[in-house]
């Protein structure tokens, strides 16, 4: 058990009402987009909850292992997850904390005895913790922010278009996932059955790589189609691709394709025993 | 407190490094598309760019799928006797290959899938090395010339 962090612990209590306002001041001034968006009454309340804490924190026995600032993590992660990071820099966020920092080291420096070097060296690691805390959990909800994003950019619905009689076609876009092709796979074998269509071509002009993987979903998506007694034709397989297909190894011979949609289209009218005009 | 770092008001540069970590699908996106540019530079055909884009998705899907995500590809403009070329390398601390040669046949997978990546993308370039260590990792190493 140490001595100085009850001493240290004792000071920063008998002067808790001074050390709020040097905080609080020094939050208006220094994190001024933070306050603005949080209100100040919340910062406010959340500063006291905080410093709190934190004076608790160093009045607990622990051994090496256990963590001291458990209860002060927690009203931190609340507090930062009220913050809009659209509109908020990280920067202001973090000193949130070195604000407090700052406010603490004065006021000892000011009370200051013999084992004033002890205690902000130790005033500085648990600083310097609980900032890396603060910078990880802003890192973890950006990311995750930016999980959702590219969730919701895989997300737009695979569009079927009817473009005849008896004829669907898929355009396919971007990355072709086992998720987006399951999809496909539905709102394509649902179409064909709605509409009582023959054929359903599957236009790949937008798929910017077209590897095994993409190759292997198409296979699947194709037999689909044919057991339900529709014939898929796959377009937009420019001779390069063809020729790369062949080199990978890919065998689409069981399957129609063409270079074009306007191939595979006419290729379509011939199927269905149509003709326009 | 600390202070924004001042950036001289220059806009960030995007990273143009050439060492891509490959942990998932969207750094396997990312790498294929610093291919795609670094051979559009070079003056490589677009035939030439499919094919090789495709074998590098392959690999660095590989790298994704087999090897856990714990790897990386370098990709590097290179020379030799005037002709000018690129190079990928893709590294992986995986779990490694037990028989290569198995592993370079058409159809060959332990994932349950068509097996044609490794063994098309040694057709797809005109330069392939392999190199494996069961518990070390994965090396393969692709090279394409610009044709005159
Ligand atoms: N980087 C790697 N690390 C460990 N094992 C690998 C690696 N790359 C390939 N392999 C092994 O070699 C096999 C063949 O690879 P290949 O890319 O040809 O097929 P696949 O990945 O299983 O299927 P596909 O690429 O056709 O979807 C794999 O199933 C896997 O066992
Ligand atoms: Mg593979």
């Amino acid at each position: 058990m140490s001595n100085i962090n009850l001493k240290v612990a004792d000071i920063l209590d008998k002067n808790r009402e001074a050390l709020l306002d040097s905080w609080q001041q020094q939050l208006i001034v220094n994190t001024r987009v933070l306050v603005s968006e949080v209100g100040f009454n919340s910062i406010k309340s959340y500063s006291e909850q905080v410093l709190l804490s934190f004076i608790d924190s160093l009045t607990q026995d622990l051994s090496a292992e256990e963590d001291r600032f458990s209860q002060t993590r927690v009203l931190l992660k609340e507090f930062i997850a009220k913050i809009d990071f659209n509109n908020v820099d990280f920067v202001e966020v973090v000193n949130f904390i070195l604000t407090l920092k700052s406010s603490v080291t004065n006021l000892l420096i000011k009370e200051s005895d013999a084992c004033i070097s002890e205690s902000i060296l130790n005033l500085t690691s648990w600083f310097d913790d609980l900032t890396f805390y603060i910078f990880s959990i802003c890192i973890e909800t950006r990311e995750s922010l930016i999980r959702e994003q590219q969730r919701a950019f895989m997300d737009v619905s695979v569009p079927v278009v009817r473009l005849w009689n008896q004829i669907l076609m898929i355009p396919l876009v971007g990355m072709l996932d086992s998720s987006r092709t399951q999809q496909m796979m539905e709102t394509m074998l649902g179409a064909l059955e709605d509409y009582q269509s023959r054929v359903a071509i599957l236009d790949i002009s937008g798929i910017p790589v077209v590897d095994t993987l993409v190759a292997r979903h198409l296979i699947t998506a194709a037999s689909a189609a044919r057991l339900m007694g529709a014939e898929c034709i796959i377009t937009g397989v420019r001779a390069r691709i063809s020729q790369t297909l062949v080199q990978l190894g890919v065998d689409l011979s069981g399957f129609i394709t063409r270079s074009t949609l306007a191939d595979g289209f006419a290729t379509a009218l011939k199927i269905t025993g149509q003709q326009i005009g | 407190m600390i202070k924004k770092p001042q950036l001289n008001n220059k806009p960030v540069k995007p990273d143009n490094s050439n060492l891509i970590p490959i942990a998932n699908f969207e750094n396997v996106i990312l790498g294929r598309q610093r291919v795609r540019e670094m051979m559009n530079s070079l003056g490589f055909s677009l035939l030439d760019q499919t094919r090789i884009v495709t074998a590098v998705s392959e690999l660095a899907r590989n790298i994704v799928v087999h090897a856990g995500g714990c790897g990386e590809m370098i990709i590097s403009a290179i020379e030799k006797n005037n002709k000018k070329g690129i190079e990928c390398i893709f590294k992986d601390q995986g779990k490694g290959i037990a028989d290569v040669n198995m592993a370079l046949q058409k159809g060959f997978s332990t994932s349950n899938s068509l097996g044609l990546g490794l063994s098309g993308a040694k057709n797809l370039c005109q330069e392939f090395e392999i190199n494996s260590v069961v518990g070390k990792g994965t090396q393969v190493t692709i090279r394409e010339w610009v044709k005159r």
